[in-house]
């Protein structure tokens, strides 16, 4: 019996050595398998679909009405929506991929691929990115938020109101990134002032930190510089539609001003909805400030009176401004942006390096491209032949005019908006839409509008707009928040801008006519 | 003569088994501000008690690829954010985490301070990590990384560091990857790729408690009887009772499951673990062995060590019960 005891452990030592030998051959490879193969693969596997379903559209039999080209440049669109929404890859490379994929596959000379890559929307894109920079890095926040307590005193619902608005009216004028990077600071501090534990100020901080970035994505639809879908759109319309020896075509040279009057009022609409559906969506903790608000004054006062660069950095943006409201039909609005950059560069009120790090270039880069791909959809006759089968889809639901179209429309950008940035929602819907409006008779002023502004409904995600992505950086915020929220915010933006496309537009239409 | 050359060749064996006890035993936790992952620290606190346990506490901020931000970089807003004395959320994290060590007597307030800096292309504040000391050469570490997607930069931080345990949260922000609620769709949870990927073993906590017990699946093969002694190695770390299981998958193969498990039971009671109690089920054994799991705090199971595609189609029991399981579930390899 001891025996047998003493026996015992041998034949696990001795299979333990067995395998221990064994071990050491297969361990190196199947790690190696497990990590790099199997790894890299499952990793990019949306690549690989993307090229295999593009790879499979051109081979298909070209459906009828559909040129050779117009199928290689439906396909190329197919695949970059793929990846922009999955992205396996770094969003530039698609950029890279459509650039080469112009020049190889559909033999386009790369001289006239180099040209279409830039245009003044992508210069105005461009500009308005350092200028974007050029601001945060003003410290112009601290005035701001100022200004703010001042005017809305210690109660939170008006504290709420006071940032949403605040938000929205600079929003509207210096793009929605800009003001929620510069915001955050003030809604994080508030909040934290308030109490240490974010436990106890959850709902406070969701009504704070929403006021920011819902404040200035309903306002990024006010003016052509509130983001880079509505130069995007005004681009589309003039390629699409102008023609100089036309005098009928001029409608479609939408400025500064014109667009302020379509859409300002419906932003400023909006901002009293922001107001209400967040504070019933998140009954804050709070419902006065005051600790946090006197603190916040201490803080700001410390900073003194303004300096003389502080004027000067206010002068140079209101100059970008007047210059976009009074001289972008003649110099185009992109001009005027990268004067404004190169005056804050000359006037020392930023530097180079934190112009260069601050801005995503990929993100020019991909602008350039995803447009140069609009307007070959439009030269090859593919975004008309998507379009009338839009259209044959919608015509048995009743939907192929009128407001069941722009419903359609206004849907199908939300849809795809939320899954990708709504810059490149606009580039790759814009010319299929403008193409329904003229197959369905409709306007194509009214459509782009739609669809510019239906771009900036993506509060459901993280990831739909600028300003919800940055306020999401703060760390106080849940993705499930963005959902609770979103889905009130998505309908209430929606039925304000069908009511302006069904009432407002026309009238106004009528009028900019006489 | 030859008894002598076998001899040692069981030495040597058996010491390259407990090689990466004798260094020290490291253990990733991965911080994502949710109280999981201040579960995942305490559970680690606990196993880490001995002076040759080193934790580190791991935030990775997805890089930002700028076209969600609309080409404004992100880093623009946290370098203002920092301009007005604002602490970022990963920091906050990671202080916490720190706070928590301290207040469970993991750490001392004498303990030596280094702190690392790396930059990373296409971010301002690039790598961050603070190195804590004791004199008896036990460090806790707290590192801020910066990767293109949370999963990956936790394996990265793998690979740096050869970790012999990560424990991370199946919160939902993991599974979000980071917050985009459509890509839950095309991508697999955070937690998910780390079970899978990670080379080592991987605690997956689910509202994870301290003090009952582990429950270790064996199903009598070489890797689970691997698994088992590194089990029992935590086991005695953390001073947990250890349960022993086997499913058999009908009434016939009942008795090899017994022998399993009395197998393992007679190799942990050489090794000085308190074995609580040995079941025997029949049945799937995914659906025993979760259902099973909830009197415990967590269920401990080997990886099948399949591999790719093997896996994509066969399925592997261990990640279904990490899946499926109510409660924490260790995948060991």
């Amino acid at each position: 019996m001891t025996d047998g005891e003493a026996l015992e452990p041998k034949p696990i030592t001795r299979r333990a050595r067995v395998k221990g030998r064994a071990l050491k051959l297969v361990k190196p490879i199947a790690g190696l398998r497990k990590r790099s193969n199997y790894l890299y693969f499952w990793e990019k596997r949306w690549f690989y679909i993307a090229m295999a379903v593009g790879a499979g559209l051109i081979y298909m039999p070209t459906p009828q009405g559909l040129t050779e080209s117009g199928m290689i440049i439906l396909a190329m669109s197919v695949v970059a929506t793929i990846l922009f929404v999955t992205e396996p890859v770094p969003l530039p490379t698609v950029a890279l991929l459509i650039i080469v994929g112009q020049v190889i596959l559909m033999g386009i000379d790369s001289k006239d691929v180099a040209k279409s890559l830039m245009s003044d929307s992508v210069l105005f894109i461009m500009g308005s990115l350092m200028l974007a920079v050029a601001v945060v890095k003003q410290k112009l926040d601290t005035r701001i938020a100022w200004v703010l307590v001042r005017m809305t005193g210690t109660k939170t619902s008006r504290i709420a109101f006071g940032i949403a608005l605040m938000s929205g009216l600079l929003a509207s004028f210096v793009g929605e990134h800009t003001v929620a990077a510069m915001m955050l600071p003030v809604g994080v501090t508030l909040i934290q002032l308030t109490s240490n534990d974010p436990k106890k100020v959850r709902n406070l901080a969701a009504v704070l930190l929403f006021s920011i970035s819902y404040g200035s994505s309903v306002a990024g639809i006010g003016t052509p510089s509130g983001g880079a879908r509505n130069a995007i759109m005004i681009g589309y319309w003039k390629e699409f539609f102008y023609d100089p020896g036309n005098p009928d075509t001029f409608q479609f040279l939408v400025d500064y001003v014109t667009w302020m009057l379509y859409a300002y009022p419906m932003f400023l609409l909006q901002i009293p909805f922001v107001t209400v559906i967040l504070l019933i969506t998140f009954r804050p903790e709070y419902k006065d400030l005051s600790r946090a608000v006197v603190k916040l004054r201490a803080k700001v006062e410390k900073q003194g009176p303004m300096k003389g660069t502080d004027w000067l950095a206010i002068l140079i943006f209101g100059m970008v401004l007047l210059g976009w409201i009074f001289a972008s039909t003649q110099y185009g609005m992109g001009t005027i942006a990268i004067l404004g950059a190169a005056a804050f560069l000359v006037a020392g009120l930023v530097a180079w390096p934190d112009v260069n790090s601050g801005v995503n270039w990929g993100v020019v880069l991909l602008y350039a491209a995803a447009i140069s791909l609009g307007v070959q959809m439009k030269d090859t006759g593919a975004a008309a032949w998507v379009a009338q089968n839009f259209l044959d889809f919608l015509a048995p639901l009743g939907m192929d005019e009128g407001l069941g179209l722009w419903a359609a429309v206004s849907l199908l950008t939300t849809a795809v908006t939320n899954t990708m940035s709504n810059g490149a929602a606009v580039a790759v819907l814009g010319p299929i839409v403008l193409k329904v409006a003229v197959a369905a008779g409709e306007s194509p002023i009214v459509i782009g509008f739609i669809t510019a502004i239906s771009s900036a409904f993506a509060y459901l995600t993280v990831v739909g707009t600028p300003a919800c992505t940055i306020v999401y950086a703060s760390g106080y915020l849940k993705t499930t928040d963005f959902l609770i929220v979103g889905w009130k915010m998505v309908l209430m933006s929606t039925i304000i801008m069908l009511g302006a496309a069904a009432i407002y537009w026309p009238l106004l239409g009528a009028w900019l006519e006489q | 003569m030859n008894d002598d050359v076998e001899e040692t060749e069981v030495e040597n064996e058996i010491n390259d088994l407990e090689k990466p006890h004798h260094e020290r035993f490291r253990i990733l936790v991965c911080i994502d501000g949710s109280d999981e992952s201040y579960r995942g620290v305490r559970y680690a606190a606990k196993i880490a008690k001995g002076e040759d346990v080193d934790i580190v506490l791991c935030y990775v901020r997805p890089v930002d690829q700028g076209l969600s931000s609309g080409g404004l970089q992100v880093d623009v807003a946290r370098g203002n954010m920092l301009e007005w004395g604002l602490e970022l959320p990963g920091i906050t994290y990671l202080k916490k985490g720190r706070d928590l060590l301290i207040e469970l007597g993991n750490m001392g307030d004498d303990w030596e301070q280094r702190a690392f800096h790396s930059d990373i292309a296409g971010t301002n504040l690039g790598d961050n990590k603070i190195d804590y000391t004791a004199k008896s050469g036990k460090k806790i570490v707290l590192k801020l990384k910066v990767a293109r997607t949370v999963a990956t930069g936790i394996l990265d931080q793998w690979e740096l560091g050869h970790y012999d345990l990560i424990i991370i949260g199946a919160s939902a922000r993991w599974d979000k990857k980071g917050g985009r609620a459509i890509r839950g769709f095309f991508d697999p949870a955070v937690a998910q790729k780390i079970a899978i990927h990670a080379p080592c073993s991987v605690l997956v906590a689910r509202d994870l408690e301290i003090g009952h017990g582990h429950l270790v699946c064996t199903d009598g093969s070489d890797a689970s009887t691997e698994m088992v002694k590194k089990d029992a190695y935590i086991a005695a770390l953390c001073e947990c009772p250890v349960s022993l299981m086997s499913v058999a998958l009908d009434v016939e193969s009942e008795p090899e499951a017994k022998t399993a498990v009395s197998e393992a039971r007679k190799l942990l009671v050489d090794l000085d673990i308190n074995v609580l109690e040995t079941i025997t089920k029949v049945g799937d054994p995914v659906n025993e062995i979760v259902e099973a799991g909830p009197d415990y705090s967590l269920i401990v199971i080997a990886d099948s060590g399949k591999t790719g595609l093997e896996r994509f189609f066969m399925g592997s029991v261990a990640l279904k019960v990490m899946q499926n399981a109510f409660n924490s579930v260790m995948i060991v390899r």
